[in-house]
Order: C-alpha cells, then structure tokens, then sequence
C-alpha cells in the first residue's frame, strides 16, 4: 500500500466530511411541526410586506445599521493603520531605534483582535448602557487591531530595498517611507479596507440582531414574532444594500490599477475613508438625536481574588472549551469543503451560476437569525451551530473561489478535456488544483475567524463558551465575565496562530 | 480535417484541409504566428472553429464518445502539468480518461498504480536511480525543465495514444536533451513512436535542418496551408520560401 498523501485539491474536499455528523443529527432532530412555520417563511420571500410603517422602520434601522457602519470602518482604518505602522519592525528601524517597543505593541493588539465584536459590544454595553456609540466601538476596536495586523504584515513583507537606499542617501525617514513603500500598501489598503467595510455592514447587523438597534433589531423582533413577511422585508433590503456595496467594491477594485492613476485613486480612497466616517457621525446623530445624551458609566465591579478562585472551580470548562472547539471544527469543514465540493459534483456554467446566488444569500443572512431560522424545525444542538456558521462562512468562501477560478487560465481544464478526462476529473484536475493552495491558506485564515464566531451561535444555542458568557454578563458575575473571557482569547490566540502557520505552510507550497 | 478559424484580428486558419495516415512521422513547419499550434489545438479539440469539422476514424471529433478521445494524445508547448500536484500524480493524470471520478480522487490521496508509472517515467528517459529514490513523489516545480519535459512524455504514454500531436516540444531545451527527446518520439520500432503503441505523429518544429528525420513535411504561412510534401522531395528553396517574410 503507498503512503497516504493528500494532494491540495482533494485537501479542500476532505473539510465536507464535517456534513455527514452534522447532517445526521440535524436530520434526526427535524420535527413536522416546523415545516408548515418554513413554508410561511418561504413564501414570505415571495409577499414582502409594503405596509408604510414598517418601511418606515426598516428605513430607520437600515440608516442607523449604515452609519453605524461607516463610522466603525473609518476609524478601525485610521486607527488600524496608525497601529500597524507603530507595530512594524521596519518603521522603528527607519529611525535607527530598537524594535522591542513593535513587538510588544503587536503582542499586546493581540487581545483586542481576538475578542469578537459581539463580545465587545456585549461588554460594553453592560458598563456604557444602549448607546449608539457602544456599537460603534465594539466594532472599531477589533478591527483596528484587525487591520493594524495586515497593515503591519506587508510594511514588514515589504521589499526594503528601495527604502534602505533612500534612508541612506539622507532623506527623512517619514519621506523615505511614503517613497518606498506607498504604492504596494495603498493597494492593500485598497483591497483589504474595501472588505473590510462590508464587514461593518454585517457586524453592525449582527449587533442589532443582539439589541443594539438598526436593521439587525428589526429583523430580530419580526422573526421572533414569526411575522415573516415583515421579516423578507428587511431580508430583500439588506440584500440589496449587500449586492450593491459588493458590486461598487468590486467595480472599484478592478478599477484601481497601479501606478499613477493609481495612487490618485489611493489618495482618493483615503479621502473617501474619512469623508464617509464624518458622513457617518453626523447621520447617526440626525436619526437617533434622543440616543446621544452622553455616555453613562454604568460600572463593573472588579472581581477579588477569592471570587476569581471561586468562579473558576464552579464553571465547567473542558465541556465548555470542547463545545467551542467542536463547534469550530465543524463549521470550519462546511465552510471549506461545502463550496468545491458543490462546484465539483455539477461543473456546469449554470449550476456555478446558481451556488453564487446561493452564497450570495448565506452571506447576507446573519449567523444567530439563520440558527433561530434552523431552530424553527430543529431541536438545538452543536450541529445547527455549525451548520449556521458554516453556512455563513461557506457564502464568503464560495465567493472567493468563485473569482479565483474565473481569473484562471482554463488550457490545463481544456487539455484534459481533449485527454479524454470526464467534465469533473477535468475541472478537478484542472481548475481547482492550481487553486488550492491559496483556497487553503484562505480556509486557515477564515476557520481562525469562525472561531471567533462560535461565540455568536453558542449565544443563542446555548453551547460553548459563548453561552457561558451571556449568562455571567446577564448576572453580573464579573468573575466569570473575566475568567471566560480570558480562556476564550486564549483559544482565538491560540487558533491564531495555528492559522498562521497553515497559511504560510499553503502559501509556501 | 477541413477547418477554418478566425480571430480578433483577421482569419487564424483559412481552409486547410489534411489528413494524417498511419504509420506517418510528419513535420509541422512555419514562422511564429503561421498557426501551428492553433493547427494542433484544433486537430486536438481543445479549439473550436467556425467552419469545418476534424474527424478521426470517421467519426467528428467534437461529438465522439469521451473515451475515444484519449486516442490522440498531446505534448502540448508549456507542457500544462499541474503545478500542485507531485511528479506520479501527473503522470496518472494521463490515464484519467480511462477512470472515473472514484480513481481520480484515489490518485490524489496516493500515487495509484506506482508500477505503470515508473514505468512510463522510465520510457520517457528518466533515470532509474532518480525514480527509485522517489521522483514519483516529488513536486512539479523541483523539476528542471528537461525533466519536466520528460514528465510530461511519460503522461503522454500513460495516455497510451493512437495519434501523437507535439507543439514545438524541442523548443526550450539544450541540443543533446532534444536531440534524445525526439529520437523517442520518432522512435521506428514496430510498437510506433515512444513505443507506446502509436499510429502516427504530428510534431511542430522551428528547426528546418530535423526534417529529414519525418516521412512527410506540412508547412503554414499566414494561417494557410502552402506546403504538404514527402520529406526527401524538399529543397532549401521550399524552405527558404517558407520562412521568409509574409
């Protein structure tokens, strides 16, 4: 028997393996009574209520969901680049000085990075009360630590030669710097700002989803209700603003070349980074003037040593942390093995077509209102998490592939074609396998995010370290507010840099 | 065959129409651009074309069964391996049009049918001592080009084609290495070309003063057929005809 060595294609099929447990227990668990519920709920889809209050309120909440937003984004770039050039090695090197002060500014945008927004914004909004800003900086503060961590990989990534001849021939290392290395970051900050603003788009939902106000709010309220016409209301707008963000975005990216013209279109996006954030300010104070009447300090009582012990030894943490891990594991897989399998079983122009929209859609519905949506005719357990999760995930995935195999030479697909090689060996062979490293280095990076994730669903689902948390925030239990929240960075720390290494391991390959 | 081809800028292909033979050694000649390698996509069905049809053994080569189109077998220029995968994966790669899905998704957990593999690798030139100390494993893109090329070949026979077709396969290495190469491919046994059981063989060449190694030599110019003659009958005066200015 040869030894066993997975190549990269069939590496990004094997993750489906995670369907099989979790369709079992998702199929075992169905119960009649929920059909008739996602009946109504599909044809919703198809009657979406027009009644002027409510789109009145969906209005509403959409302006506060987009200010949120743009707010968010603005300021997690501003503060997201400050930080990454404070934390690179090359910036302090510039200037002659030691880089132990980088290092140890990297270490410490570690927590704030690994800490999801929905935590943030559960936090603060026990100690800050329901404030618009609360959402705002729970999503500002982990992406800035986000996007100082990119910003920071490609200054350090960078090629320094340019930089050191320019430093050498004497001039000011802030000049040298713009120089030498502006055009390269600017497509990064191109690219990565612009995904990284759809992002806001759905964290901001997301945080409304768990009260925060906005869109997110009203889609909660409607389907908790189960007035579903009300809800594809929302849906069908969120939708749109989603697609029409994602097209600019897009249109934007293929727009923006280098060279000249393309650092004029930098300047410009950075212009439009802090016009959009002001843009932002203002809206949210015109909708919700009555919200911003300062922010009160509610308070947290710091937990005693004795309390710490104490919490520590009544809360159940291998459950908790398997839970989390198991919930990862599995919505990892359908994440990254669901998109090429399904391109793989039919690979027609037109089926593709379809998986887009599919993804599409995955990717608009929020984790927590697609796991309330699966619990409508499901028992709850680890399996709907993921499979929520992995769902979501699976939208931004199959996306990503997508467009990776349409900007791909299809001669060795064709070659293997006229070889005589059926439609799927064809485009196994042929298309995914010069894909796959970097699809794989990308499934790192997102099963990284989905652990971070898993907080969302273990909320709702009542699993993990997640529900752990709401329950200790709920009752002010700050000792177990702290010890949770220490174990879970531990873990997305942990996760992080286990991503890390798969990624340059696919990367490298 | 009888096809025509245009493109963006003016017609690729205009009328040619050939037939290959078995048994034929045949030389594809013409300056860059003259077609060549459209020649062969097309005689190939990897190309399309607007009017025409090519056929083998009768039948239309773009509506015959999957199974009959393994019989003609392709060297193509960039040789198009698979990059991500190892040196036997692509070299079953090969045989993929004889398996189902089932043995495609075997190959690329391990290397399936390792005999046939050294096997053809070691027909197609490589070093024995290289294969036993686990060419079979190792990745693509720590080949030099000669051995990528070898690869490449050993593909080729794993495909165990009737019809060989070869664009430009010399083009890229040093004078010994293609001048053994090509001896395979023109190899006179009875098992035919590569002794993989070949009818016959098309190889597009840049390299005039190789044809009298062919029975039969096919010159393009300008995307039209304007030579088809035995190989001893040419003369420096058709060939200088040939590559001279359009």
């Amino acid at each position: 028997m040869n030894r066993l060595k997975p190549a990269a294609p069939l590496l990004t099929l094997l993750p489906a393996l995670a369907l099989v447990p979790v369709l079992i227990v998702t199929w075992t668990g169905l119960h009649g009574g929920g059909l008739s519920i996602w009946q109504q709920f599909l044809l919703g889809a198809l009657h979406p209520s027009l009644e002027p209050d409510l789109l009145q309120a969906v209005w509403h909440g959409l302006g506060v969901t987009m200010a949120t937003a743009l707010l968010s984004w603005s300021l997690s770039l501003l503060f997201g680049v400050l930080l990454g050039s404070a934390c690179a090695d090359v910036v302090w090197r510039s200037w002659s000085l030691p880089t132990w002060p980088a290092t140890g500014l990297r270490r410490g945008l570690a927590i704030p990075r690994a800490v999801h927004e929905l935590v943030w914004g559960l936090l603060l909004l026990q100690v800050f009360g329901l404030h618009p800003y609360v959402a705002v900086a729970a999503i500002a503060i982990p992406y800035s630590a986000l996007v100082a961590r990119i910003w920071r990989d490609h200054l350090d990534s960078a090629d320094h030669r340019p930089l050191d001849a320019l430093i050498s021939a004497g001039v000011h290392p802030v000049s040298a710097l713009m120089t030498a290395l502006n055009p390269g970051m600017g497509t990064v900050l191109m690219s990565y700002g612009g995904y990284r603003l759809e992002c806001a788009l759905r964290s901001a939902t997301l945080l409304g989803v768990f009260g925060l106000g906005g869109l997110g709010t009203e889609l909660q309220l409607t389907l908790q209700s189960l007035q579903f016409r009300e809800l594809w209301t929302g849906l069908w707008v969120l939708a749109a603003v989603m697609l029409i963000l994602e097209q600019l975005l897009r249109f934007w990216r293929e727009r923006s070349g280098v060279g000249v013209h393309g650092q004029r279109r930098i300047l410009l996006f950075g212009t439009l980074a802090i016009v959009l954030g002001v843009i932002g300010t203002f809206w949210l104070r015109h909708i919700v003037p009555d919200q911003f009447s300062g922010l009160s300090w509610i308070g947290m009582e710091v937990p005693s040593w004795t309390q710490l012990n104490a919490a520590a030894t009544e809360l159940p943490w291998l459950r908790m942390i398997l839970e989390t891990l198991g919930l990862t594991v599995l919505a990892a897989g359908i994440a990254i093995g669901l998109p090429p399998l399904a391109l793989l079983l039919w690979p027609s122009p037109r089926w593709h077509r379809c998986c887009s929209m599919f993804w599409a859609c995955m990717r608009w519905i929020p984790p927590p209102l697609m796991v309330l949506l699966l619990l409508l005719s499901n028992r709850p357990s680890l399996a709907i998490g993921a499979l929520a999760i992995g769902l979501h995930n699976s939208g931004v995935m199959g996306r990503l592939l997508l467009e990776g195999l349409q900007q791909q030479s299809d001669l060795r697909q064709e070659a293997l074609r006229a070889m005589g090689s059926s439609e799927r060996i064809s485009w196994l062979y042929g298309l995914l396998s010069p894909q796959s490293p970097s699809y794989l280095a990308y499934g790192a990076y997102r099963s990284d995010v989905i652990l971070r994730e898993t907080v969302v669903v273990g909320v709702i689902g009542g699993s993990g370290l997640g529900w752990q948390l709401l329950e200790s925030l709920s009752s002010f239990h700050w000792a177990a507010v702290v010890l949770v929240l220490c174990c879970y960075c531990a873990l997305t720390i942990s996760g992080e840099s286990l991503s890390d290494r798969c990624r340059s391991l696919w990367l490298q390959s | 065959m009888n096809v025509s081809l245009s493109g963006p800028r003016g017609d690729r292909l205009r009328s040619i129409s050939l037939s290959v033979f078995e048994g034929e050694r045949i030389a594809l000649l013409g300056r860059s651009g003259a077609g060549k390698s459209t020649l062969l996509a097309i005689a190939n069905g990897s190309l399309r074309v607007d009017k025409g049809e090519v056929r083998w053994r009768g039948a239309s080569i773009r509506t015959m069964p999957r199974r009959n189109k393994r019989e003609i077998g392709m060297l193509w220029q960039d040789l198009l391996l698979v990059e991500e995968l190892s040196v036997g994966q692509n070299v079953n790669s090969g045989a993929l049009g004889r398996h189902n899905l089932i043995w495609g998704l075997a190959n690329l957990l391990f290397n399936v049918d390792q005999s046939a593999c050294k096997h053809c690798l070691q027909r197609a030139g490589l070093d024995a001592g290289l294969i036993e100390r686990g060419l079979i494993d190792a990745p693509i893109r720590q080949l030099s080009g000669g051995q990528r090329q070898r690869v490449a070949l050993a593909r080729l026979l794993r495909q165990q084609p009737q019809l060989i077709l070869a664009d430009e396969p010399i083009a890229n290495l040093d004078p010994a290495i293609a001048s053994d190469l090509l001896d395979h491919l023109l190899n006179r046994s009875p098992e035919g070309p590569l002794n993989c059981g070949a009818k016959a063989i098309v190889i597009s060449l840049h390299q005039p003063e190789l044809v009298q190694r062919f029975d039969r030599v096919i010159g393009l110019q300008d995307g039209e057929l304007v030579m088809d003659q035995p190989s001893e009958q040419l003369t420096a005066a058709d060939l200088s005809r040939l590559y001279e200015a359009g």
